[in-house]
């Protein structure tokens, strides 16, 4: 079979970039190894219950994503509002975390302990910021690290949090720079450059109505509609490349079947360490090892269909919990009415985040329901005797794994595939990123504008803060690799005027000159001494200026008379310069006081929404 | 115009926010500064009137020295408040011009 591009895998990485190639007027066939789309993004129908492989919010700083999910499902694309918290040792606490809640739920004496940690944590910080457990315990003091971020994140990464690069929280809290705390505070709650709220899409988020699933499901079908067929049930294990040129790919059906697959171009959404493996000729083993130390966290989840209505208000709960092994429980219905097809029932999603390796990863799904049955009634959500099924989803590769050395092998790897250039690797597992849908899709998105020309690099999508989301531009930039990182998506129209913000911020944030300050106050308060003694002394009389005299106490050997009104002006102009000076220096220094102020109050906002 | 310097020096950023240096509108700022000099004499002269009675305030009656026809008294107030923000005026509006004066001859 032959196209002019093949994409592999039909997740939401793949399947954009086939629907960009399509708008580009490129024709493209998809090769998914499963019976449904929307990979880790997918909705999963058990007798009419539909769930997502956790949960997948719809939220996104880059216009264009916005634009194409608008444009693929229209009104089916719901608004919902979002409701979480966290079940700690039988507590729930506000998530994203609010100070005065968790302090109350904590109770006195741990409050207290809490804020000593704190401040201990800002006078005396860990120098270095290298893992998980320094970046965090550094914004919100050890023992708030402990509660509420040690065990959640050992739970789902299934590391020590030391053992955890500072990236991963890096990547998803994105230091803000002093200008973008400015520009936030200056333009309302968390606005972007493009105006668009952001931390409202974090209190509520866009649902497709039948699930993520719905979306892919959908993208499959306009694919379609443009003869971009999606072929079901494939998986690739080969890529066979020659002189620096992927040539085909070889998948194989379920039942044996051999097919290969021919094309120009080949995008490969496919994890990063089994493309890396499924070359043909291999790699160099230095390629071929690195590929084969990336790591991927496995994810099960277990649904449960349980005889009520309303179990709790949530669309999600964080289990903090270490007594139970659950990290995270979903309430589809409260993601959307329709994922349950009976209004009175409820079903819960428990997350369990291993490894393929751990043991309950080969447990029957009737023992897995059981454990789900158990640790519900634990943490008091539901009655065993409420629960009328379940069912179990096991999905592998859920997260790629950011250990201390995964940079260095995405490196080398990066570099080894840059010598087959009719060969793009997106999405998540394909970048080994942690992105989320729309980043994923991002990387397609470039990755199909590449062929036809652009030079995109798919691999700075969420890395940068700067790139693409919080720059708003249309300005392409060459950067020393030769890349032009194309900065203008085509829903942020060249801004003819400067940005407002921009110079409003350069405004009022721009320096008092000090000097120039302390010379305009000396020659007013110089000038001004000189004449009011000149005054008092053209005047005449007996006794000249009494009071003006008693200056002298502040301004040596000042006195009213023709010297002394020389000497005012000589002192008086000192002093005046001493005080402009100052007052242009505190002025420069309040401002930038408030603006680190401003950047402190974001970050520690944005890194209270670390777990998400 | 400027935008934002960063340096990375280990893992401290030094940031600048704008490099820009403000120029001071001289007219604008002769305006506040009589503004608040008319009223700052005018409220002195009257709370010494009303706390004190006729003949109050003999140290600020001193600027009668200054002001032609300034006195602590309500017609004196009146007057105050033309001065003060003739005086304030004027300081404001030197300070102003210097002051873009000086950072131009920086530049
Ligand atoms: C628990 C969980 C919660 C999440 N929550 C959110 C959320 O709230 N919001 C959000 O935006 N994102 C969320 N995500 C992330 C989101 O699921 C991913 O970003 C997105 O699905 C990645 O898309 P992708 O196409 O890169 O990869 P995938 O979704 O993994 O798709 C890859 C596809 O390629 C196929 N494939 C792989 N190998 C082969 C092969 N050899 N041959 C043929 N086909 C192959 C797979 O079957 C799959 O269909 C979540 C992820 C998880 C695990």
């Amino acid at each position: 079979m032959s196209s002019r591009a093949l994409v592999i895998g039909a997740g939401p990485a793949g399947l954009t970039s086939a629907y960009e190639l399509a708008k580009l007027g490129v024709s493209s066939t998809i090769i998914e190894a499963d019976e449904q789309v929307g990979g880790l993004s997918r909705t999963v129908n058990y007798k009419g219950y539909r769930f997502d492989i956790g949960g997948h919010r719809f939220f996104s700083k880059v216009p264009l994503i916005n634009e194409l999910w608008r444009e693929m499902l229209s009104e089916d694309f719901l608004l919902r509002p979002r409701l979480s918290r966290i079940h700690y040792r039988g507590h729930f606490f506000d998530y994203p975390l609010k100070a005065a809640n968790a302090l109350a739920g904590l109770g006195p004496i741990e409050a207290f302990l809490v804020m000593l940690s704190y401040s201990k944590a800002k006078l005396f910080p860990h120098s270095e910021e290298t893992n998980l457990e320094q970046w965090v315990s550094n914004r919100f003091g050890q023992r708030l690290y402990e509660i509420f971020f040690k065990t959640y994140t050992e739970k789902v990464w299934g590391i020590p949090c030391n053992e955890i690069s500072a990236d991963w929280a890096a990547q998803r809290i994105k230091n803000l720079s002093l200008k973008e705390a400015i520009r936030n505070a200056l333009l309302g709650a968390g606005k972007s450059a493009d105006g668009e709220v952001i931390t409202t899409l974090i209190e509520q988020f866009h649902y497709p109505r039948l699930g993520p699933g719905m979306m892919w499901e959908c993208c499959k079908e306009l694919l379609a509609e443009k003869g971009n067929e999606t072929i079901h049930g494939i998986k690739v294990d080969k890529i066979r490349h020659r002189k620096g040129r992927v040539e085909s790919v070889i998948g194989h059906r379920s039942n044996g079947e051999r097919v290969e697959f021919d094309a120009d171009q080949f995008i490969s959404s496919m994890p990063l360490r089994r493309l890396i493996q499924s070359l043909d000729p291999l790699p160099p083993d230095e390629v071929l090892a690195a590929a084969n130390s990336l790591r991927y966290r496995d994810y099960l989840t277990v649904v449960l269909m349980a005889k009520r209505e309303h179990v709790f208000p949530d669309n999600w709960i964080y289990i903090h919990s270490p007594e139970v092994k659950m990290g995270r429980i979903q309430n589809y219905k409260n993601w959307s009415p329709e994922m349950v097809p009976d209004p009175s029932r409820s079903s819960l999603g428990l997350e369990y985040f291993l490894w393929q390796k751990d043991e309950e990863w080969t447990w029957s799904n009737d023992r897995l329901i059981d454990l789900g049955i158990k640790e519900c009634a634990q943490i008091g959500l539901v009655e065993p005797d409420e629960v009328e099924d379940g069912t179990v989803v096991r999905m592998k590769k859920a997260y790629p794994v950011y250990d201390h050395h995964y940079q260095e092998r995405v490196d080398i790897i990066r570099n080894y595939l840059d010598t087959l250039p009719n060969l793009q690797t997106i999405g998540r597992n394909g970048l080994h990123r942690y992105n989320n849908q729309d980043h994923s899709m991002l990387t397609g998105v470039y990755a199909a504008r590449n062929i036809v020309g652009e030079k995109n690099d798919v691999w700075a999508v969420n890395t940068e803060q700067d790139y693409h989301e919080e720059v708003r531009s249309s300005e392409t930039e060459t950067v020393s690799t030769g890349y032009t990182k194309t900065m203008g998506d085509r829903a942020v129209p060249m801004p003819i005027e400067p940005d407002e913000a921009e110079q409003i911020i350069q405004t009022a944030f721009a320096k008092l000159d000090s000097v120039a300050l302390g010379v305009a106050f000396g020659v007013v308060a110089g000038v001004g001494l000189f004449l009011a003694t000149a005054i008092l002394l053209l005047k005449g009389g007996e006794f000249v200026g009494p009071r003006l005299g008693l200056l002298r106490n502040f301004l040596p050997s000042y006195e009213v008379t023709w010297p002394g009104a020389l000497l005012g002006l000589v002192e008086g102009g000192l002093i005046g310069f001493a005080l402009g000076f100052f007052v242009a220096s505190l002025r420069n220094w309040s401002m930038m006081a408030y603006a680190h102020l401003l950047k402190r109050r974001a970050e520690t906002q944005a890194a209270g929404n670390v777990l998400d | 115009m400027t935008t934002e310097s960063v340096t990375m020096a280990g893992n401290k950023r030094t940031e600048e926010i704008s490099r820009e240096v403000m120029r001071i509108q001289a007219g604008v700022l002769a305006m506040v500064c009589a503004v608040l000099g008319g009223l700052l004499l005018f409220s002195m002269t009257v709370w010494l009137v009303v706390k004190d009675g006729p003949g109050a305030g003999p140290h600020l009656s001193l600027l009668g020295n200054y002001f032609i026809g300034y006195s602590v008294s309500w017609g004196g107030s009146v007057i105050g408040l033309f001065y003060g923000a003739l005086t304030g005026g004027i300081v404001g509006w030197v300070i102003g011009t210097i002051y873009n004066l000086v950072v131009g001859l920086r530049k």
